[in-house]
């Protein structure tokens, strides 16, 4: 273990130091991917040996930083998953980096900064899966907030960028700020060291425990994403580069997971039932919610972020179930409802950071989010349309890719939930499954209009015209990534009869969830115990296999003698064919705008130009309909105008005379004198 | 005998040193500054003497002979030399007159001795007397830094205020070692050079060494 930890430092310092060293060029690109990818590589072997092996790795130095226990590091096996999460998540990410980074623009982006930052990011963010004691873990963690922030911000010249950047500091500083206070409680003036809280935590009293969890929820789900905090995804991801993006997304956020299970289920133990519920309804509402504003985005990377609060609100619908089951002496459901969880976690890294690396190819062709502007595509970019629907079926819960196969495992773990003696309880869970059926479905529109859109039908603009110069093929670094990730997801869809006993080790220390690894028969199949389903995704991909063998076979055979015709599509008579008569984003989701216009609020402006001779001649006609987001109006501008308000106060202060400054100086010096001398005689 | 002359030789030289500070409150030209800073500066290496023989600590002399040199000729020179090049500016109206600014003093002296009363109580050093009027000088010091509207009658203002915690130093500890001593010089110096070339360029911008103009360049 110690050599392969030892690696994964030396890497990502590697990879930092040559970006620092060599900056722009196109070796500065290569070695500091490559460093970045050796790290992620090395986490992913390190955190599947500490999960396979059950010995869980320690190194610490307590010499490093001295106050507050020093710096101490240890991985166990649910630091193990996420650590191997990261590294699935960084090692395709890397690859793509290196051709992604070429592209920019002279001068547009510090690639020595994004290359310095991206490895320092993943270095950070793969040692708070390490961290053992408090310090440490609000350490790496400040680390990994900072370091990404420098990275949402590498374009700067972007319209709306430091903006993001802004949105994004202050809500995971405000994160931050909750999480300090989580743990000060926890910790209650005793040893910061985990091993020593998991003991001390049990003296806490119930209602201290209950705002300690609330405060850790809050802190984390800040950095997860979940409604209502989710406001700087929709802003970040795009602003950031598309592998960055990737790593935030598929990454990052599964962090607030991580922190949320090593607080809430580790060292706190678990707790009553109203904690797993409110995570259920949260998690359940962000699932919801976040599919819902993405099925309204034409920005191809916005839509992407709101899918991944969706996903992260699948996450959450998991593990509140787990807690609640927990609470609920049901431990066989609530490890299912958490294997789940993770499962969905590391699926979502898959297929999350293959669509956002498919959307920066696009971006890199075309030069535009805007779907509107795109579609097509699949004629310059085949290649980079096959990931793109690898990844849109995975997401969608298409069978036989994973992402229905943990979706599927959340629905089975949820069903013994419905029957709980607590009516409350029991409706919220039947109440979640329903949102959670009606998420997927949801998520399979949104996911035929961000491919349909975008690849499909004729180009809507010059940039997305096969003609010009720009709109091409991705270059052989990125398709490398891509294509690792669309191996990943075939991957973890194939062999979820070795995964799953895999996450049951993971999740063996947790509180409630008891030993879950009797209760699967494991074989080709994946049988879950009486009252459960079986599912063999292995058996299903190869009957589609079959099937899908079969059908050109059976087509090929009714063609026979028959000439191929290659021709337009019908077009209701008309001669020729606009791209103006295609579908536009827009309205591909107008029917679910009308279903929801509730939820949406959508502002129509009708604006229509007579002939100044007759109404019945209309020269042009203008519609104007935007989605306000009046969710984050009624929750965010509160806030902000308070602050602002504040600080004009705070602002006196800064009196600009040179004088005031010092006199302040002066003035606590004496003020200072003179309470002692009050105080003590 | 000894002692009696000892505590009596360092509560005149602190007093003589608390003056020159004060002195400053109620002058107006810069040239009267400097030499009211060079007197004081010449007073404190005189106590350095009687303080090195006296206590008999011979590095003191060396610290007094350094002292001398650097703020007894030195600094005041290239003050001299600057209020030359700077054209006569006077400080013509502080931010608390004359009459306010020596109450005020007065008022500080005293809080100097409130504040070091327990200390003196307990100690039982020679120099004891003269602790309060050192911290007394230091608040002095930073009194003229904050209502005098000239950059150089800032400095003038810094300098006193470090004169008065070279004064704390050496009587409260009887020369501290060579080398922070050394150290401590060396740092004024910097200081001084890096205020100097500021004022400079203040007055290269402003047309005036006022330190009331810098608020315009608050954002």
């Amino acid at each position: 273990m110690q050599p392969i930890f030892l690696l994964l430092i030396f890497s990502y310092c590697f990879g930092a130091l040559m970006a620092l060293l060599f900056g722009a060029s196109a070796l500065g690109r290569v070695l500091a991917g490559t460093g970045a990818a050796v790290g992620a590589g090395a986490g992913i072997l390190l955190g599947a040996g500490v999960i396979v092996s059950g010995a869980p790795f320690q190194w610490s130095a307590p010499g490093l930083l001295p106050t507050a226990g020093g710096l101490a590091l240890g991985l166990d096996a649910l630091g193990g998953f996420f650590l191997a999460l990261i590294g699935v998540g960084a090692l395709p990410a890397a690859i793509y980096g290196v051709g992604y980074s070429a592209a920019y623009a002279p001068g547009s982006v510090s690639l020595r900064q994004l290359g310095v930052m991206f490895n320092l990011f993943l270095l950070t963010m793969s040692l708070v899966t390490f961290a053992d004691n408090v310090l440490t873990f609000l350490l790496m963690w400040e680390g990994m907030s900072l370091t990404s922030y420098f990275l949402v911000v590498s374009e700067p010249g972007q319209p709306g960028t430091v903006r993001a950047g802004v949105w994004y500091a202050a809500m995971t500083h405000a994160g931050l700020a909750l999480l300090l206070a989580a743990f000060v409680l926890l910790i209650n003036g005793g040893s910061s060291a985990f091993a020593d809280l998991r003991v001390t935590a049990g003296e806490i009293t119930p209602g201290l425990r209950g705002a300690i969890f609330l405060l850790a929820f809050f802190g984390f789900g800040s950095k997860a994403g979940l409604i209502p905090l989710h406001v700087w995804l929709p802003r970040a991801h795009p602003a950031a580069p598309s592998h960055v993006s990737a790593l935030m997304s598929g990454v990052m956020i599964k962090m607030g997971v991580y922190g949320l299970l090593r607080v809430g289920l580790d060292l706190l133990g678990g707790g009553p039932t109203w904690w797993g519920a409110l995570v259920l309804a949260v998690g359940a509402a962000s699932a919801l919610l976040g599919i819902l504003f993405a099925l309204m985005e034409n920005d191809l990377k916005r839509l992407l972020a709101y899918s991944s609060v969706e996903n992260i609100g699948i996450v959450f619908i998991g593990v509140g179930a787990a807690m609640l089951f927990g609470a609920k002496g049901l431990p066989a459901a609530a490890g299912l409802a958490l294997i789940a969880a993770l499962y969905h976690a590391l699926n979502h890294t898959a297929f999350k950071g293959l669509l956002f690396l498919g959307a920066g190819a696009v971006l890199h062709a075309t030069h535009t989010r805007d779907m509107n502007r795109m579609g097509g595509l699949i004629r310059t970019m085949p290649r980079t349309a096959f990931f793109f629907l690898i990844g849109s079926l995975a997401i969608a819960g298409i069978p036989p890719l994973n992402g229905f196969v943990s979706e599927w495992l959340l629905f089975q773990s949820l069903l013994p939930g419905v029957g709980l003696a607590q009516p409350i309880v029991a409706a919220l869970v039947t109440l979640a499954i329903g949102m959670l059926a009606l998420t997927s479905g949801l998520a399979a529109a949104g996911f035929v209009k961000a491919f349909g859109i975008t690849f499909l039908a004729i180009p809507r603009s010059p940039e997305a015209a096969p003609t010009r110069q720009s709109s091409h093929e991705a270059a052989p670094s990125m398709q490398w990534g891509m294509g690792l990730l669309v191996a990943s997801c075939l991957l973890l869809a194939l062999t979820p009869t070795w995964i799953v006993p895999g996450l049951a080790r993971v999740i063996a220390g947790l509180a409630g969830v008891g030993d879950a690894l009797p209760s699967f028969t494991l074989g080709l199949s994946l049988h879950l115990g009486d009252g459960f389903a079986d599912v063999s995704p292995l058996l299903a991909a190869l009957g589609l296999l079959v099937v899908l063998g079969l059908a050109p076979g059976a087509m090929a055979l009714a063609r026979v003698n028959r000439s191929l015709r290659v021709s337009d599509s019908w077009g209701c008579g008309r001669v020729d064919q606009t791209p103006r008569m295609e579908y536009t984003a827009t309205s591909f989701a107008e029917p679910l705008r009308r279903v929801f216009a509730e939820l949406y609020r959508p502002t129509k402006e009708l604006t229509i130009d007579f002939h100044p001779e007759s109404r019945y001649f209309v020269q042009s006609i203008e519609y104007r309909s935007e989605i306000r987001g009046w969710f984050e109006e009624i929750l965010y501008l509160p806030v902000i105008s308070a602050i602002q308000w504040l600080s004009r106060y705070v602002r006196l202060l800064q009196s600009g005379s040179l004088h005031g400054y010092v006199s302040y100086l002066f003035v606590v010096l004496i003020l200072l004198l003179a309470t002692i001398l009050w105080s003590g005689g | 005998m000894n002692d009696a002359l000892f505590a009596q030789l360092s509560t005149l030289g602190s007093s003589l040193a608390l003056l020159f500070g004060i002195t400053l409150l109620w002058r107006r030209s810069l040239s009267a500054y400097i030499s009211a800073f060079r007197w004081q500066s010449a007073a404190l290496s005189a106590l350095l003497v009687a303080i090195g023989y006296l206590g008999d600590d011979p590095e003191l002399y060396f610290v007094a002979i350094f002292f001398a040199a650097l703020k007894v000729i030195a600094l005041p020179y290239y003050l001299t030399r600057m209020e030359k090049q700077l054209g006569g500016e006077r400080e013509s109206q502080p931010y608390v007159n004359v009459a306010t600014s020596l109450i005020l003093s007065g008022l500080l002296v005293l809080l100097a001795y409130a504040v070091t009363r327990p200390l003196v109580i307990v100690s039982t050093l020679p120099t004891r007397g003269g602790l309060p009027l050192a911290v007394g000088l230091i608040f002095v010091g930073l009194f003229v830094v904050v209502t005098r509207k000239k950059a150089l009658t800032q400095i003038v203002g810094f300098l006193v205020l470090e004169n008065g915690i070279a004064l704390l130093a050496a009587l409260a500890t009887f020369g501290i070692p060579l080398i922070v001593e050394l150290g401590v010089f060396l740092d004024v110096l910097m200081g001084f050079l890096v205020m100097q070339v500021f004022v400079y360029h203040i007055h290269g911008t402003f047309e005036s060494i006022d330190v009331d103009q810098l608020s315009e360049l608050r954002y």
